[in-house]
Order: structure tokens, then sequence, then C-alpha cells
């Protein structure tokens, strides 16, 4: 009963249903999905090679040029960051070094477009041995990422965010892809016995995707929480099976974080860590100062005033524009401008409240990529800039959680999400449009309140997420 | 303080020699319709003993401006031999060495807030976006030149400072003094030239017609007895020669007070700068809508696509205040199909404000230059009229009450470049002009000649509307602010009600479970 189709559209398609077994002569095998996802992405970068040849407006993304400037200024001994807007790791450039070869140009599409579907490999094994599926229903669900287009597109434009998917798909692989569950249906105690080897290669992952992108670093308090999951829970339940809760009480604090402190948190926190500080390090030593500040200071101190789809680009503009006009108008009257009172200030409170803390603690021992997409969405949607790239940043953890969605499980309100989705997005392109195009000034009420309900749609899709993820492992008790 | 004025005639334009009469102490120029330049050389310290400034030692100060008039660049130069070819967008151009040795060695050189003070001080508190030379001006790679620019559309505040400041430091001159002073408001152009080695400040005026259009009528009078100036006159009319690089000019030149009458003179000299015939014509536009990302297309007339020789070849130098910018990766870019969408070559050289994401209120200079070299129809085409468009970009500008603010953008100066013979002596000319901005980005030995701007009237100058937050309304700074605040306050309690409740269920469950377990 259940018709899988490749999504078509920017976002992938809710199935009707997950319980269907799978037909028997079904299109999502291995050697039909990847030949298929990697002919995709091909097609697209011959396509835009030709473009590019044909057309002064060009298909390749602004940042490929940005990434292969770069990988110029390091291939002739000088540094990354020589090239304006350069904000990235010297990996990026290091890695992209041979398309300063003649007729090379294009071998960082295809790092990227390799990466994402790698990315969406280790989606399908993940779903496999971890949650139990089907070879060809964890390929359906594998393809709202393999196939769809606009991670395709995205990654053959010469984006880099298809690594930064491979990198995350692995986390989750190596975290969760070990603890496989052989009774079927997933567990609510996965990440129980991750070997060591795995525990340190997750860490060194982690290490690497905060070190490139900053925002992983939410995804360190998940994986801490899950990685101990299985000696806490048990003392846990002997300790309710014995029922003294008084005197769990009076242990004490330093015991229970004893407790908590199990080897395998350790080791993942100390190779992360390290892995995070070697690599700053070495960036550090090449390339000192500029290095710091592109990467990492930029983010703290930038004031992207530019319409972005984030609720706080308006206020962002303005307070901006008041606070220069009031320093430059009463120069001589220092203090009472500097006491003023910013919210903008205080916006990383509630992201970070929610992604790094609230978030997983109430649902990383439910479902770790779960957990990881709500995260992820509570920290793009709370973010204070907030541009289209970053959904790939969510739509990676898609296929992992769709089988327990309720956007599945009832059509109706998973395209009525999609639909709202994609409408609150239209809605505000259109504002961004009419200014950036035709010079209207569309600031309020138009993208202001075109912002506002593209939130309101993001928080309601947070919170039906957090109701799926929660109600999972509730099920499974 | 020695003056020279230059009445440049037109050959056409017929003269009688009762409308320039020498007398002992004065020369009688009566209803003369012709161009002038003024030119003062002023010691340094004459000027300093009035204005007290401190911290001011420039190697070298140079001030540009040209007033942008459309009518006065019909009127001037086009279509005659002239030595007075050369352009600059309209406007306030300031070029700056500040000397003093080392970079950073205090007492000598200028202290780096002192021009400001100066140019506000001189040319009026409209010369914006001026606070120290350090954070202001703009410096290029390759020179160790710093540049300034202000769309300053009038010479009213320099007028009023010389009618204040300067005319009442010679009190038996000042009523004189004041009357001259006024002409500047029609002037069409001022230089002022300052060097250290000779402590001297030139200052010259142009006029490419007599303002009225009756002609100049005035009294050049001798230098007052004992003091050390001269006052130098020539009336003069310029021709081409056999060498396309060399004007000839003749006519009657003379010192008033000294020379009894005045004497026939012929003499020639390469020149850097020349004009091209008069329909040899660029105009400017930006077409609708701008948006944010503004086009400026530049359409040239046939004649001005014509090369005066085969080394030639056609450049455009823009000036950009700070809120219009280019990108200098797009514009910078190798791509055959981008460069011919737009009729480009090559970009030459940028200098100044180049970031792409700031907005106009975080940047501290004053804006950015463009040196390009622009396209030409092939041979066998040739074209009504031939666009050069060069894609830019506009900033984020501080909220207004409109929800827009409109922005002046100066026509840029279009020319040909050609290659000049090794031998040519261009310093030779009387009436040479450098430190423009674009020629010094040039091999010494190049001739110019300037595509003429035209217009049908007003000024030289483009008006972009830009949009902006509209700051009045229902939704003003506090609607945003109150409105973000709930949006964000709303949507965590909402994502931590839910949290809540999934909390809530697992811990019912879970005593539920240990309940059954333990019974």
């Amino acid at each position: 009963m259940s018709n899988p189709i490749p999504p078509s559209s920017s976002k992938p398609s809710p199935r009707k249903t997950t319980s269907t077994p799978p037909q028997k002569h079904t299109l999502f095998t291995p050697p039909i999905i990847y030949p298929l996802a990697l002919l995709l992405r091909l097609t697209l970068l011959l396509y835009g090679t030709y473009h590019d040849a044909h057309s002064a407006l060009k298909y390749t993304d602004i940042d490929y040029q940005v990434f292969t400037d770069a990988a110029r200024f390091t291939a002739a001994g000088g540094s990354p960051y020589d090239r304006a807007t350069y904000r990235y790791t010297p990996l990026l450039a290091w890695l992209l070094r041979p398309t300063v070869w003649p007729g090379w140009f294009a071998f960082g599409k295809v790092v990227f477009a390799v990466a994402d579907v790698a990315a969406g490999w280790l989606l399908a094994r993940t779903l496999v041995a971890h949650r139990g599926l089907r070879e060809a229903t964890a390929l359906r669900y594998a393809s709202v990422w393999l196939l769809n287009p606009m991670v395709a597109n995205i990654s053959t434009r010469g984006s880099s965010e298809g690594l930064l998917g491979f990198l995350t798909a692995l986390l989750v692989h190596l975290v969760l892809g070990g603890a496989s569950s052989s009774h079927g249906r997933g567990t609510g105690r996965m990440g129980m016995g991750v070997g060591v080897g795995r525990v340190v290669a997750a860490g060194i992952v982690l290490g690497v995707g905060v070190h490139v992108k900053i925002y992983p670093f939410v995804y360190g308090v998940s994986v801490l929480l899950v990685l101990g999951q299985h000696q806490t829970q048990h003392q846990n339940q002997q300790n309710q099976n014995q029922n003294q809760k008084q005197q769990q009480h009076q242990k004490g604090l330093g015991l229970r974080l004893r407790k908590e402190l199990t080897p395998a948190r350790l080791t993942f926190t100390t190779t992360a860590l390290l892995t995070f500080l070697a690599l700053n390090a070495l960036m550090y030593h090449h390339y000192a100062w500029p290095f710091l500040h592109h990467t990492f200071l930029h983010h703290l101190t930038r004031v992207d005033h530019r319409h972005n789809f984030s609720v706080y680009a308006s206020l962002l503009y303005d307070s901006a524009a008041t606070a220069a006009s009031t320093s430059t108008s009463t120069t001589s009257t220092t203090g009472a401008i500097a006491m003023r009172f910013s919210i903008e200030r205080w916006a990383f409170l509630p992201q970070l409240l929610l992604s790094v803390l609230v978030i997983p603690l109430a649902l990383a021992r439910k479902s770790l990529p779960g957990t990881m997409l709500a995260q992820t969405f509570a920290f793009v949607a709370f973010n204070k800039v907030c541009t289209s790239q970053y959904f790939l940043w969510y739509l990676i953890f898609l296929p992992l959680y769709l089988p327990d969605s309720s956007f599945v499980r009832r059509p109706r309100l998973g395209v009525g999400a999609l639909g709202a989705w994609v409408v609150a997005q239209a809605l505000w392109l259109q504002q961004g449009y009419n200014l950036e195009f035709l010079g209207r000034s569309t600031f309020v009420p138009g993208l202001f309140v075109a912002s506002l309900g593209f939130f309101a749609v993001n928080v309601w899709i947070l919170g039906v997420i957090v109701q799926d993820v929660g109600a999972l492992g509730a099920e499974l008790r | 303080m020695n003056r020279r004025t230059t009445y440049l005639q037109d050959p056409s334009t017929p003269f009688d020699p009762a409308q320039a009469r020498l007398l002992p102490q004065r020369l009688e120029i009566r209803t003369l319709h012709s161009a002038k330049q003024e030119r003062l050389t002023v010691p340094v310290e004459l000027l300093l003993s009035g204005t007290d400034d401190g911290g001011w030692d420039a190697e070298r100060f140079t001030v540009r401006w040209a007033s942008g008039d459309a009518a006065a660049a019909a009127a001037g130069a086009g279509g005659a031999v002239t030595p007075f070819a050369s352009r600059v967008s309209g406007g306030l151009h300031v070029f700056l060495r500040p000397g003093g040795g080392q970079e950073g060695v205090v007492g000598e050189g200028v202290r780096s807030d002192a021009v400001c003070r100066v140019l506000k001080t001189v040319f009026g508190s409209e010369v914006t976006k001026c606070v120290d030379y350090e954070k202001s001006f703009t410096r290029s790679d390759t020179s160790s030149e710093y540049q300034f620019y202000s769309p300053l559309a009038s010479l009213e505040g320099l007028v009023d400072f010389v009618r204040e400041k300067v005319c009442a430091l010679d009190t038996a001159r000042e009523e004189p003094c004041r009357r001259h002073a006024r002409e500047l408001l029609a002037a069409d152009s001022l230089d002022l030239a300052y060097d250290s080695e000779s402590r001297n400040l030139v200052v010259s005026a142009f006029w490419a017609d007599a303002p009225g259009g009756e002609g100049w009528t005035e009294d050049l009078h001798a230098p007052a007895a004992g003091s050390k100036g001269k006052m130098e006159v020539g009336l003069l009319g310029a021709e081409r020669t056999a060498d396309p690089e060399e004007i000839k000019m003749g006519g009657l030149l003379g010192v008033v007070g000294e020379d009894e009458k005045l004497k026939p003179t012929l003499f020639s000299f390469a020149s850097r700068h020349h004009a091209l015939p008069r329909d040899a014509t660029f105009s400017v536009e930006f077409p609708l809508p701008t948006g944010l990302h503004p086009t400026m297309a530049i359409s040239l007339s046939p004649a001005a696509l014509q090369p005066p020789d085969a080394t030639c070849a056609l450049h455009t130098y823009l000036t950009l205040p700070s809120y219009l910018f280019g990108d200098k990766y797009q514009l910078g870019t190798e791509d055959p199909l981008f460069l011919d969408s737009h009729h480009l070559v090559k970009l030459l050289s940028v200098t100044g404000e180049t970031d792409l994401e700031a907005p106009d209120w975080s940047v501290s200079q004053w804006g950015s230059n463009w040196l390009l070299e622009l396209a030409t129809p092939p041979e066998e085409q040739s074209p009504e009229e031939w666009n050069v468009t060069i894609p830019l970009h506009l900033r984020y500008l501080a909220p207004s009450e409109s929800g827009y603010r409109s922005v002046e953008v100066p026509w840029p100066v279009v020319f040909w470049a050609c290659a000049a013979s090794e031998e040519a002596k261009m310093h030779f000319n009387p009436f040479d002009r450098v430190d423009l901005g674009w020629e010094g980005l040039f091999a010494p030995q190049t001739t110019f000649y300037q595509v003429n701007p035209a217009a049908e009237q007003g000024r030289l100058v483009e008006e972009i509307s830009v949009p902006v937050l509209k700051e009045t309304g229902f939704f003003n700074s506090r609607t945003i602010e109150l409105g973000t605040v709930l949006a964000i306050v709303l949507g965590s309690l909402w994502v931590l009600w839910k949290l809540g409740a999934v909390m809530r269920t697992s811990g019912t469950r879970r005593s539920v479970e240990s309940q059954k377990k333990s019974q």
C-alpha cells in the first residue's frame, strides 16, 4: 500500500507508513540507489560545468570560488585567509589543493558529492544495524538524503555542507551502529557496550566536526548522555528495585557524579577535546591570528545585518544602526550609552539552553539521532543568523528520525508541516526578492513578519519532533 | 604671492584688441568670451600666520574639486583643443603624502586628525566621513599616498572661509578680495597643491566660461608696491600640431605693472591630457529597479569608441562613496563570459573599502576607487550605442522615516589611455596636471584622451534610492524589539512545555514500571 517515491521536493516527502513490509520487487536496493545517487550528482556536476562554460550567471556557488581562491593562496605558500570572507578551517583549503591544478577545478565538488553519498550510505547502515530495518526500508529512508535534489544541488554547486553531513552521520554511526539490536525495532539503550575503538573514533569525529563548523559541539552533550547509559541505567534500576531512595539521596552528589564519569564518557571527552585542540594548535601554528579570528572569533563578534531567515535579523539591523548613530552623535557623553541594555547580546541564552541543555537531558536517552535532530533544529531556529545552507545541518538526521515520526504516521500532519515550512520560506523569499531586486523597503512589516512566521513554523515542527522522540523511549519500556 | 591668469579663447571666437587694454597698473578685460584659469602661488608661511594649526607639515597635499556641472562639461573641454582637458568625478578629492619620514613618528608630518580638521574648516561641514586620515582615507598598495573623496557639490564653504579668514589678512584689499572670492562659486574646478619642497600653496581655479554669458569684464591689478608678488596674464588660443601629442598655443602674454604692452607669443608642448571631439560622449545611469545591487550602465557614443591611435585602450575610473561598492572578486574575474556580457576587459586597480558585508555605519573609509579597462565593439560592428555595465552593491544604511534613503553617486571619468613617445616631456607643459587619482596608475609616458560626459541637465551625479528599515509607524524599533522578544520567549516556552511533557510521561512510566517490578 505504501508507494515509495523518491522525494522530488526540496524537502523529503513523508512516507505514508512505516510498518508496511517492503515489497519484493523494490527499487530500493543498493545496486540501484547508490548508482542513482551518484548519477544524480554526476549529472548535476556535468550540467554545472557546461552551464558555467556558457553562461555569465554561474551554477557554481560563490563559496566555492572562495574555497578555490583560498586553495590557490595556500598552494602559493600564502594563507587561505588572504581571501576575504574565507571563514573556514584551513583543512578545507588544503583538501581542495588539487583544484589549483589545471582541469581539476571540480575536484572539490566531487569530494563534497562523494562525502554526501557516503553520508547517505552511513545513514542506511545505521538504520539497518541499529534500527533493525530491512535493507530496502533503510534505503528508502536514506533516499530522503541520497536522492534529495536539494542535497545533490548544494554539493555539486560546491558548498561544503556535504562534508559536515558525512561527519555527523559518521558520529551517529560510530556511537549507535555498533550496538546492533538483533531483537528487531530499535532500543532505548543504544550506545551500551560501544567498543573503545568506536568511542575514540567518535571523539575524533566530533573534534574534527567542531573544528570545522563549531555547531556540532552541541552533539557532545547528547553523545555523552548516551554513552554512559548502560551502566547508569543499570545502577539506577538496581537502586529503584531496592527501593532505597532515601539511601541514594544520602550518598551525596560526589558519588553520583563519580558514577556518571564512566570510562567511555571520559575517553570520548578526552579524544574529542584533544582532536579539537590539536587541530586548532596546528592551524594556529600555520596561520596564527587570522585563523583564530576568521574561523572562531568572527562568529562571536559578527554583526550580520544583511537580511536572512533569522528571527533576530530586523532587531539586529535596527539596534546596530541605532547604536552606531548614537555613538557618533554623542561621542562626548560616554557611559550612558555603554550601559544600554541590548537584547541581542542575550540571544545565545535561549538557543544554548534548548540545544545544549534541556533537549539532550530530556531526550538523549530515548534516541540519539532524534535528539541530535531536535538540537540542530533548535540551534538553527534560534540562531542570530540563518541561511538556507543551515537547513542541511538538520536534513541529515531526517532519515534516522522519519521511521518514528508522526509526520509519517499521520501523513496530513507531515504534508502540513512540509507545506507550512515551504510556504513560510516562500513568503519570506518573496519579501526578500522585493527588497533585494526591486528595491522596495520591505524590512517592516514584510521581512520582519515573515521571519516571525517562519520561526513559528520551525518552533511548531520542533515541538512535534520533541514529542515524537519523547514518545519513543516511553513506547519501548 | 604670484598670480597667473590665463584666458583661453576658441580660435573661432572673434577678438578685438580693445577687449584687453594694458594700463601701467592694471589690465582691463572687457566682455571677453573665453575659458579662464586663475592660478595663485602663495608661500605657505603667509597662510599659516593666520590659521594657527600645529602638526601640519605634509610632504605633499593636493585637493581636486570638480563641480560635476553638466552644462559646464558640455560647454567646456568638449571639442576644442585645450590643455585643460583632464577631468575628475564631481566632488572633492584629496591626495595626501603625510611625510615625516618613518610612519608613526610623532612631531613631523601631519597629525592624523589635522587634515580632516583643515578640510572641514576650509570646505565646510559638508565634508563628511572625515575623521582622520589613518581611518578615513584610503591608501593604495603601490604608493604611499592617501586618498579621500567627499561628494561636495558647491564651494560655498570655501568661499565663506576665504571671505572671512583669508581676505581679512590684507585689510587694504579686503573688498576686492571678497568680490573675487565670490567668483569661485561659479568655478567648474578648483585645485589646491602644496608640497614641502617649495613650501608653496598653488591654487588654481577654472571656469569653462564667464558666469552670466556676457564674457569676462574685470580689471587685473598689479601687486601693491613693495610686495614680492607678480601678476602674469595670458590671452591664448590653442591649436593642434602635426604631432598629435602636442598642443600649440599662441596669443598675448604680459606682466601687469612691468610690461608696457602685451607681447605676442607662440609655443608648443607635449600634453598629457587631450580632449576628444564633441561627439565623443558617454552617459551614465543606473537602470531601475536598482534594488540592493545597482548596475552602473555607461553608454558610449560611436565617436567615443574610435581609439585616438593603435596603442590606446578605453578605461573608466570609478569613485564610489562607501555606501556603494564593487565585489573585487566578481569584477576581478578572468571569466570571459562574465567580462564579455558586461563589455569589460579587466579590473586593473582597486583601492579603498571593499568589505563585502559591512553596513555603511561600520565602514570608516570614505569609499573606493576602481580602474577598469573597457571593451570596444569588434571592428566589423559599429553599433549606434555601446553599453558597458558594472554590477555594484549597496551597503545597509541607517533606518529612516520613509523607509528609503537617497544617495548620490558621481559619474566616473572615461578616457582612452595611449602610449606616449619616450621623448615626450610632458612636465614642460605650463598647464600640466597630475595627482588626479587615475593618471598615476599608468606609466609616466602615457597620454589621456577624455570622453566627454553628456548629460541633459543638472549635475553629473546619479541618485539611487536605497531601501532601509522604516522607523516610523506601527512597526518601529519598539515593536520590533517586543515582537522579537515575545517570539523567542513564546517559542522557548512552547518547546520547554513539550520537553516537560516528555519528562513527565517518561517519569510516570518509570515509576509505574518500578512499582510493578517491586511488587
